[in-house]
């Protein structure tokens, strides 16, 4: 009998009566490849101590867990939530550390109930499978391909072309309507690099834009202190919203030899973009548009937070330290006879970082 | 019987207790009232010529090696003071910035060297040289702080605070060693007189950008944030925010994961 259980060719057959449960498993493993190696109960005795042990511990652990999911319950139905604002250690302050603990609770008694369960009182098994060469057996890859291949020829769409256009006139629209909203979600970002809020004939009816603070607040002269910086926006509908995010500005009021310095540095084309001793320069990093706004009043330099790009104001805001390569725009400015600031045109050069299309 | 006598003592030892505690109060408070007049009185006007003579005193003994004689400065060493005002004085004074340890970087904060009193008495002598923007009234700004509108406060310090000092008042660096400095612990007048004279590399934020009232809504903001409790208990990790806190929990989580994983490795 044993030996022709072992031989691997001859199947057991399983119905029959004579047969234990674990004689049907170990036949089922067999058929399967599985060989077991060595199989004992945890216990061979049942019911000593040891046993009795284990099984209170597992029992204390879904315990714990349950009473961990009640604690969750109990917690967020009735511990005050609502915060409390101060130093003091509140109970609502504990609202969520309690949440977390009561499910630590729960899902760790059960998750270790369970691993202990497996651990020490499943048998202890070692079982060995062989391992499958790759691919099918050639006969089987032969049948495969021929079903395949009499499948397409009772289908004869090989020698009907039109039943083939009509299909594929079916089915193809049906996978560009599966494109076209992706598609959707890229917009062309047209002509919209090159102009920013202050481009006067776009956004304001060809009337030069003047700066505002983000309430609205146009700007004078005086409302900036020497050694002073403002955050600015083009005065215009939505002007400080993120329809025009491209368009914040820094204003800066140099001191007297600082401006004089910055006057003398000026590119050719930004002579005349300084106003007595104000300039104004794009506030979006020329690295990858962070909020390039930390301004040194006494080193006159711009510092970018996200890369430690640093910008010299005085030199043209161009970059001194970090990764950014490009100048911060400058806008060029004046006061008009109302005594407002107003760009006198929009920027020069597209602000922010580099693009594809983007003339050096 | 005992027990009703015990009561009886009980009660006379109460009420003696009582009328103790009144009458120390009642002392206390006589006492107080006495030898404390003008605390709410207006300050005895001081004669401002006296105030500025004591403060040439301070600063001929303590400024002048760097500042120079008329404070108009040392090149190499010490800005000129004409036109700071008593603003500046009293923040980088009472602040311990000034005097400076060395010469270096930035001037930090540490125990100040001179008295408030003392203090005083320098930016008088600055404000008679040259003018300039004055230290706040210190009981205007404590009823303007306690009764300023919190959230605009917010909205304005996370327009014109938080790029450097950070979004919870930690600070931050800035270039070449320079750094923007954490704002907890900052009494509220200093706070003022920055944002008013922009020391060092602070920008200045004149009257005429944030008004006396909207400086106190910023005040009253830090002073929010500082007063309550942060949520990792004792580790704040400085308040710089999510970069610190996420390598925190970055390098604490996933060394703690690694552990585990070898653990249950070599358990089975």
């Amino acid at each position: 009998m044993t030996d022709k259980h072992n031989s691997p060719d001859e199947p057991v057959d399983v119905t029959d009566p004579k047969l234990t449960k674990f004689d049907i498993v170990k036949e089922g493993l067999r058929r399967d490849g599985i060989e077991i190696l060595h199989y004992e109960p945890a216990f061979p005795k049942p019911n000593t101590p040891e046993e009795r042990r284990v099984e209170r511990f597992i029992a204390l652990c879904f315990v714990i867990a349950g009473l961990g999911a009640l604690g969750f319950v109990v917690v967020y139905a009735f511990w005050p939530w609502h915060y409390s604002y101060g130093q003091a250690s509140t109970m609502s302050k504990w609202y969520t550390p309690m949440l977390g603990l009561c499910l630590t609770l729960a899902l760790g008694g059960l998750g270790i109930g369970i691993l202990t369960w497996a651990k020490k009182l499943l048998p202890k098994e070692e079982l060995v499978q062989d391992r499958h060469d790759g691919g099918s057996s050639e006969a089987d890859r032969v049948i495969a391909g021929a079903t395949v291949s009499t499948v397409l020829d009772d289908t004869g769409i090989r020698r009907r072309p039109l039943l083939r256009r009509a299909l594929l006139f079916g089915a193809a629209p049906l996978g560009l309507a599966a494109i076209a909203p992706i598609g959707a979600l890229i917009k062309p970002p047209g002509d919209s690099y090159y102009h920013t809020g202050f481009d006067a004939k776009k956004y304001n009816d060809g009337k030069p834009v003047r700066l505002m603070l983000k309430d609205g607040t146009e700007l004078k002269p005086s409302m900036v202190a020497v050694g002073g910086q403002v955050t600015c926006f083009p005065s215009i509908p939505d002007g400080a919203t993120n329809k025009h995010a491209e368009s914040p500005t820094l204003l800066i009021h140099l001191r007297d030899d600082d401006a004089a310095e910055t006057r003398k540095n000026a590119f050719s084309q930004y002579k005349d973009a300084q106003w007595n001793n104000f300039v104004a320069h794009s506030k979006i990093c020329t690295h990858v548009g962070c909020p390039a706004s930390l301004y040194e009043q006494q080193t006159n330099r711009l510092l970018c937070p996200c890369h430690q790009s640093q910008f010299q104001v005085t030199d043209n805001a161009k970059p001194v330290f970090g990764p950014a390569t490009r100048a911060l725009p400058q806008l060029p400015i004046d006061v008009d006879d109302e005594g407002f600031f107003y760009a006198t045109s929009d920027y020069l050069v597209p602000v922010g970082p580099a693009f594809w299309e983007r003339e050096a | 019987m005992a027990a009703p006598v015990r009561h009886r003592h009980r009660w006379r030892r109460r009420l003696g207790a009582l009328a103790r505690f009144v009458g120390a109060l009642a002392l206390v408070g006589g006492i107080y009232t006495a030898f404390a007049p003008g605390i709410y009185a207006d300050e005895p006007k001081q004669n401002f010529d006296k105030l500025a003579a004591e403060g040439k005193e301070l600063f001929d003994n303590s400024c002048v090696s760097c500042h120079g004689k008329n404070a108009e400065g040392v090149k190499g060493r010490g800005p000129s003071l004409i036109g700071v005002g008593g603003a500046a004085v009293e923040f980088q004074v009472n602040s311990g910035r000034m005097p400076m340890a060395k010469q270096e970087a930035q001037a930090e904060r540490k125990e100040a060297v001179f008295t408030p009193e003392q203090a005083e008495a320098l930016a008088a002598f600055i404000q008679k040289l040259g003018g300039g923007p004055e230290a706040p009234d210190k009981k205007w700004l404590a009823d303007a702080v306690a009764n300023a509108d919190v959230a605009s406060g917010g909205e304005l310090f996370r327009v014109n605070c938080a790029s450097c000092h950070g979004f919870a008042t930690g600070g931050g660096a800035l270039s070449s060693g320079k750094y923007a400095p954490s704002l907890r612990d900052v009494p509220t007048d200093q706070i003022y007189e920055a944002m008013l004279t922009g020391p060092q590399n602070m920008p200045v934020f004149a009257d005429n950008q944030l008004s006396a009232e909207q400086k106190a809504e910023v005040i009253a903001y830090i002073e929010y944030l500082n007063n309550d409790r942060d949520p990792g208990g004792p580790f704040t990790l400085g308040r710089f925010g999510p970069s610190t806190e996420g390598l925190a929990i970055f390098l604490v989580g996933i060394t703690t994961l690694a552990l585990a994983t070898l653990w249950i490795a070599g358990k089975s």
